[in-house]
């Protein structure tokens, strides 16, 4: 019974680290699937905070983009290694994270997530405004670990960090610190009434997430070999968040699918791309509407509903 | 210097003034916060834009009643049922109106033959103030933004349409068993809304440049001045949509053009955290 109830947590890292056979595809589709991933990172960030804690933040592009941003300042101004710039940018970004919760504590739901979201806005133009060194809106290039460690190296590590990250983050949620986030985010009230010291533990949750979130950042820009404001912008955020909501955030594979919608999406419509913010903003009203439950938990009643209608349960009932 | 810069700053502020207004004014009334009132009125003043050879009055005429049924059709259509089904929750309709103004923006960019516009008024000649000249069209934009907000006050106290909105912010349930039609009110004043976003669009595209990003640079900071003038209250907004002005005309002259926006959200998110419920508090009591 554990193992069948744990199986979905169990199987997880295999469904994630199976993709790492397309180093033997290579070329643009392994680029994707690699990319496909960074953001499979920041889906299960959002998972984690907003869904599994409650905790209304909408500035994952911010914390992405100073763990990015620390690595190319790092590398354009000092001689630190790769492996430095990125574990550097990972904790500057929980800094950030820490401190935004710190000043925003006495803000409650919808207005610390607005605060959130400020901050999703003014990250680009606090960069635009630095681009002497961030290089604004035309971007800024670096020598990313694929060229030092080789793209295909480089690929199966991204595809390494994203599998640890997740596995922590499902391992996280069942431990009993991740009861007590799921408690808070049901009824801090409750959590508080029987002892629990909620601030304690949703700073803890903003420092994970910020942790997490700008390693996914520095992950990214050794990736792309380049970031602009542009990549990190405000629709960034709300994508990212839209993440696990898209896929179900019931489901602890909801950011995986939620992501693999996100990015693949736009690559198979390519041809239409300049109708593409049409067809987000429609999944968006779409999906909330109708799949408010995300794509998992939906399809899933949607074929059961049908598979009942081809097969009526009285029909079942009676073959068997 | 300084004169010149409060000058700016306040016609600014009138500017941003107008889609503060509409959503605190779709807020007060419906209690949900409506994102795409700029992008809504940006598709509006682009299509006035796409008129103005047919006749000024016109043009304006036809991006005014665009942004009018965009408004109206989306509230009537979309967010009333839901209203209904789900109840006034933020974020649902941060989301789900952030999809509308995706929407909006992409048909913008599309639908228009020109991604920047800038409307041409004729000249009406300058005005000085204390040796500061300043163009007359920017004097009637800033007097538009202020006679909007008195006549809106004006029509919430002495129309029977003005009443019913004040009592369906007050008193939803006795709203409706007096016969008031909500469902009506709210569609009316989200298509207002969407008007004001409209004019606040259109003469940005008068006294500078109008394009899709323009549009959501109005969207966002319609939306977050809002928030900080106090969710809902409009002489917030309005207030907060002067300082901001103010400080965006300001940290122009003073840090230059690429500084002025970090400013700006700087302050904004200062506000947010020392009075997370706005400068003004909320006007709506349900």
């Amino acid at each position: 019974m554990t193992i069948r109830h744990n199986l979905p947590r169990l199987l997880l890292p295999f469904v994630l680290a199976l993709p790492a056979l397309f180093v033997f595809v290579g070329g643009y589709t392994q680029w994707v699937i690699g990319y496909l991933y960074l953001f499979i990172i920041q889906g299960y960030v959002a998972w984690l905070l907003f869904y599994k804690t409650g905790q209304s933040f909408y500035g994952y592009s911010a914390t992405m983009a100073l763990g990015a941003y620390t690595c190319v300042v790092l590398q354009r101004l000092t001689n630190v290694s790769p492996a430095l710039q990125i574990l550097l940018g990972a904790l500057i970004s929980a800094l950030l994270a820490m401190l935004f919760f710190l000043s925003t504590s006495r803000a409650k739901g919808f207005y610390a997530g607005m605060a959130s979201f400020l901050l999703a806005i003014l990250i680009p133009k606090l960069i635009e405004a630095l681009y002497p060194i961030t290089g604004g809106r035309s971007g800024v290039q670096i020598t990313g670990l694929d060229l030092l460690l080789g793209s295909d190296n480089y690929f199966l590590l991204v595809i390494f960090f994203t599998v640890v990250i997740v596995a922590f983050i499902a391992w996280l949620i069942n431990t009993r610190v991740g009861k007590i986030f799921t408690l808070i985010a049901e009824n801090e009230d409750l959590a508080q009434a029987t002892g629990i010291n909620s601030f304690k533990y949703k700073l803890l949750a903003y420092t994970v997430a910020g942790l997490l979130s700008g390693l996914g950042g520095a992950l990214y820009v050794n990736y792309t070999g380049s970031i602009s404001s542009v990549d990190i912008n405000v629709f960034t955020s709300v994508s990212i968040f839209f993440i696990p909501l898209l896929g179900s955030k019931r489901s602890l594979y909801g950011p995986l699918v939620g992501s693999m919608f996100l990015v693949l999406i736009p690559e198979l419509f390519s041809s239409i791309e300049r109708y593409l913010d049409i067809l987000y903003g429609l999944s968006y009203i779409l999906v909330m509407i109708f799949l408010p439950d995300g794509i998992i938990i939906g399809v899933g009643r949607l074929l059961a509903r049908l598979f009942s209608k081809i097969v009526p349960p009285k029909t079942l009932g009676n073959s068997s | 210097m300084v004169l010149q810069g409060l000058i700016t700053g306040i016609i600014i502020g009138g500017i941003l003034s107008l889609p503060v207004m509409g959503v605190a004014l779709i807020y007060g009334v419906t209690g949900i916060l409506n994102y795409a009132i700029a992008t809504i009125g940006t598709f509006g003043a682009f299509t006035t834009w796409l008129l103005l050879p047919y006749g000024l009055l016109p043009a304006i005429l036809a991006g005014l009643l665009t942004s009018f049924v965009i408004g109206f059709g989306i509230q009537q259509f979309l967010l009333n049922p839901l209203i209904k089904k789900k109840g006034n929750d933020l974020t649902l309709f941060f989301i789900i109106t952030f999809g509308i103004a995706t929407i909006v923006a992409g048909l913008t960019k599309n639908f228009f033959p020109r991604p920047t516009i800038s409307i041409e008024l004729p000249k009406l000649g300058t005005l000085f103030i204390a040796d500061v000249a300043v163009d007359i069209n920017k004097v009637i934009a800033i007097a538009i933004a202020f006679s909007i907000l008195l006549v809106m006050r004006f029509l919430e106290k002495t129309t029977k349409t003005g009443k019913s909105w004040i009592a369906t912010s007050q008193n939803l349930k006795m709203a409706k068993l007096v016969g008031i039609n909500v469902e009506f009110v709210y569609s009316l004043v989200s298509g207002i809304g969407c008007i004001l976003g409209f004019i606040g669009a259109f003469f940005w595209g008068v006294l500078y440049n109008l394009t899709v990003n323009t549009g959501w640079d109005l969207c966002f900071l319609g939306y977050i001045i809002a928030i900080v003038g106090g969710i809902g209250n409009v002489w917030g907004g309005m207030i907060s949509a002067l300082i901001m002005g103010v400080v965006i005309s300001f940290a122009g002259y003073w840090l230059g053009g690429m500084w002025q926006s970090v400013a700006l959200y700087v302050i904004l998110f200062a506000i947010l955290i020392v009075a997370p419920k706005g400068i003004l508090g909320s006007e709506r009591s349900v």
